[in-house]
């Protein structure tokens, strides 16, 4: 069963690149000499070799690429927070945000999206305020918490914030408080011991007197990327708009890395906009994200992408109607801060995600042009 | 709303800064004072912060609660000094070394107390209105028309783009009216729309004469394809809405179906290479657009920067806290750096929410950036609100607050 469905989704991704390439050969609006060739032998060559051992070539794009980078596939808490981590770049932090984006209408938005987007900005905040890596709703609510409002309104927002995340809770109970002598009730926040230390060093330091000093690396996207960390390891719990949101924006990162690096003339004035930078970016030319390209291309990967990450529980959320093939390919309009326009092309910026899967690409089919040799 | 004069939110600025200088100063005596090897022997400092405490009766309360908890705070440092380093570091150079960080404390303090004057016609050679000038060309343009404003802000933007961008998403969450005639602030969802129209004006533009000039096609694209993703369906209301945000970008909607930029921005664009003429008969030229990411995002900046006047009480808030506190951390850079012991009394809340505020409401002023200072909040909760966004700071802030330190430098050695 699990075979076929493999099998027939591997077949509709080829017939959409079937259809793209015959989509390419009618149309002659490239401005860049030698583009349209190229897309179309590349696109060639994906198409030849999709069905080799079993779809081996995206299967080992999306195992090794994406989802190791930005959603490991473990249960293990520690591990995916460690990778996500660990893939950090200043674009790849851009990805991640848009990931959330993608968590629509689901909790994610109600406790980092809308007017509670600054909640991030006050954990990080009330962090740097301590020497010990805690946070203590005392300080928290003197620091953010509305003189208007009471002093439990800041901490249930905390407790259910802590508890979405993972983050652990201690009591403590004073007898008598320096302050003002009265009894006191403190509660303290932090991180599970296991994720303080994957955090020290980079985003923690431990002094020589046992305090814990954050760094100036540690920001909001050491929560987002905790965040995703438990959204990867709960994927069976998620909802069908966070499913589509985050298959769209992988299949949009695997359809940008397919497509080939080009270079412009000297003459053509890219060259010399200075927010084009040829070493960084490559020019991906409009022709390329136009509709009767991307709208064959996006719901067979965007299925692909599902069946590989969330298995066949993902695959049937995916959705099909006109409407929602519509929105998949708004996923071209994404990005934004890691594929520029610049003069009125897109520009690929060459981040370590879109380079991997590239150089997946060269040497899983370089490997089978030597075997077949 | 009360409209403050200069004369009296002087004196708040001044305030803060007054009342920590000597703190520093008595401390700094104190340290001065002491024999290197009594820095081990904490009953020493505890006897100096119990003497100092005790409150004259003429003192006004609040101030000697206020110290206490400063000198508290500076002392703590000390001690945490002496224990992170008495093992490997002599006692004297210990001293020495707070000695050093105490003085650069402050001449900081000092520059901030000196950096403007009590009167304010005497502004044009006080380092705010310096700082304020410099800071203005590189993210908020004065000049005496848009297309200058759109020139300098593009030409900046190669750096600073981040920072432009910035300076026109508040993080802080208050909803603002569409329908008023001032600029409000770029909502996350009104950026993704500005992404969309310019991805669709590049992908797939259609071409309509121009309602101003037949000689001429302009590029549109439909009005639907731009909106419905975010709204279900376009009623009269939206539609009010939709044109006022369209004509903040220099846009227009056509025939109420298409959306094509103005004369104004097509002539601003030009030279930059953001549209391109393409004769397609003998009496009639195409324009054909290739926008950049910052070609919309910029015109919006540099309409509000061009007409101060209508700018958004949020808006204004942001703007003038960006400023301020642009101006703060390049002036704590200049004088004291990260390995001061005492940098974090600086880069604390606290801090900042009692110097800043009043800094925001001196730069509003029509020399400085020009901008309504009635709408300046003086609510504590926003003040926390606002400052605690800190924390995000973007890349290329830091490199611009290392550029205003630079001149700051430049300033000074003059």
């Amino acid at each position: 069963m699990a075979i076929t469905v493999w099998s027939e989704l591997i077949e509709k991704f080829q017939n959409g690149l079937t259809q793209s390439i015959e989509f390419l050969a009618e149309r002659d609006v490239e401005n860049i000499p030698g583009a349209k060739e190229r897309l179309v032998e590349k696109f060639t060559q994906l198409r030849n070799f999709l069905p080799r051992n079993n779809g081996e070539l995206l299967i080992t794009m999306i195992n090794n690429s994406i989802q190791s980078k930005l959603f490991p596939n473990t249960t293990n808490h520690t591990i995916a927070f460690n990778q996500i981590l660990n893939a950090r770049t200043l674009e790849q932090d851009s990805i991640i945000s848009e990931l959330i984006d993608g968590f629509i209408s689901s909790q994610g938005k109600t406790l980092f999206g809308g007017t509670n987007r600054r909640i991030l900005d006050n954990l990080v905040e009330a962090f740097k305020k301590r020497r010990d890596f805690k946070i203590v709703d005392h300080q928290f609510y003197a620091m953010f918490g509305d003189p208007n409002k009471p002093r439990k309104y800041v901490q249930e927002r905390l407790d259910k914030i802590a508890d979405f995340l993972g983050l652990e809770v201690e009591n403590l109970h004073v007898e008598q408080d320096v302050r003002d002598g009265k009894p006191k009730n403190y509660r303290f926040y932090s991180f599970p011991e296991e994720i303080t230390q994957i955090l020290e060093g980079k985003y923690i330091e431990v002094q020589d007197n046992g305090e814990k000093v954050i760094t100036e690396d540690f920001d909001k996207m050491v929560f987002i990327s905790y965040f995703l960390a438990t959204q990867s390891i709960n994927r069976k719990n998620l909802d069908k708009y966070a499913i589509n949101g985050i298959c769209a924006i992988f299949s949009l990162i695997l359809l940008l890395s397919f497509m080939p690096k080009l270079e412009v003339d000297e003459t053509n004035p890219i060259n010399r906009d200075e927010h084009f930078n040829p070493q960084t970016m490559s020019i991906i030319p409009k022709s390329w994200l136009t509709k009767g390209i991307l709208g064959e291309l996006m719901t067979p990967l965007v299925q692909i992408v599902a069946y590989r990450v969330g298995g066949i529980n993902w695959l049937d959320k995916i959705l099909l109607t006109d409407k929602k093939i519509n929105l998949h390919l708004q996923a071209q309009f994404l990005l934004k801060d890691v594929n520029k326009w610049v003069l009125g092309n897109m520009c690929r910026v060459e981040i370590p995600i879109f380079v991997e899967i590239s150089n997946i690409f060269s040497e899983i089919i370089l490997g089978a042009e030597g075997g077949n040799e | 709303m009360v409209r403050e004069s200069w004369m009296e939110i002087y004196p708040y600025y001044q305030n803060y800064i007054q009342n920590m200088r000597p703190l520093f100063e008595q401390s700094n005596r104190f340290m001065q004072d002491i024999l290197p090897e009594d820095l081990e022997d904490k009953t020493k400092i505890t006897e100096y912060l119990t003497e100092e405490e005790k409150r004259s009766v003429g003192k006004v309360k609040a101030i000697s609660e206020f110290s206490a908890m400063y000198r508290r705070d500076i002392f703590t440092r000390i001690w945490d000094c002496v224990e992170d380093l008495r093992s490997t570091t002599d006692l004297e150079e210990i001293r020495d070394i707070v000695i050093d960080d105490f003085e650069d404390s402050i001449e900081f303090l000092d520059f901030l107390s000196t950096i403007t004057s009590p009167e304010q016609f005497n502004y044009e050679s006080t380092p705010l209105f310096l700082i304020v000038q410099y800071i203005q060309e590189q993210i908020f343009p004065r000049r005496n028309s848009l297309q200058e404003v759109y020139d300098h802000l593009i030409e900046k933007s190669v750096e600073y783009y981040e920072t432009q961008r910035h300076l026109l998403m508040p993080t802080s969450s208050y909803r603002e009216k569409d329908e008023s005639f001032e600029s409000p602030a770029l909502s996350p969802l009104l950026f993704k729309i500005i992404n969309e129209i310019t991805s669709l004006f590049n992908l797939d533009p259609n071409f309509l004469e121009s309602p101003k000039d037949e000689t001429i096609e302009i590029p549109v694209v439909l009005k639907d394809e731009v909106f419905l993703p975010f709204i279900d369906s376009v009623a009269n209301n939206e539609l009010i809405n939709l044109q006022q945000i369209l004509k903040r970008m220099e846009l227009q909607l056509i025939h109420d179906i298409f959306i094509g930029p103005t004369m104004n921005l097509i002539r601003v664009g030009e030279p930059h290479n953001y549209f391109s003429r393409e004769k397609i008969s003998d009496s009639k030229e195409r324009i054909k657009p290739q926008l950049s990411n910052e070609t919309l995002v910029l015109i919006y900046l540099a309409k509000l920067s061009y007409k101060r006047g209508f700018i958004s009480k949020e808006l204004i808030n942001w703007i003038s806290s960006i400023f301020s506190l642009l101006i703060y951390n390049a002036s704590l850079l200049t004088f004291v750096s990260e390995e001061n012991i005492f940098y974090t009394i600086f880069t604390d809340l606290k801090t900042e929410e009692k110097i800043l505020p009043y800094m925001m409401k001196l730069i509003c002023f029509d020399k400085y950036l020009g901008i309504d200072r009635t709408k300046i909040r003086d609510s504590v909760q926003y003040r926390k609100e606002i400052f605690s966004s800190i924390g995000s700071q973007i890349q290329s802030m830091k490199k611009l607050i290392v550029e205003i330190s630079k001149y700051i430098t430049s300033i000074i050695e003059e």
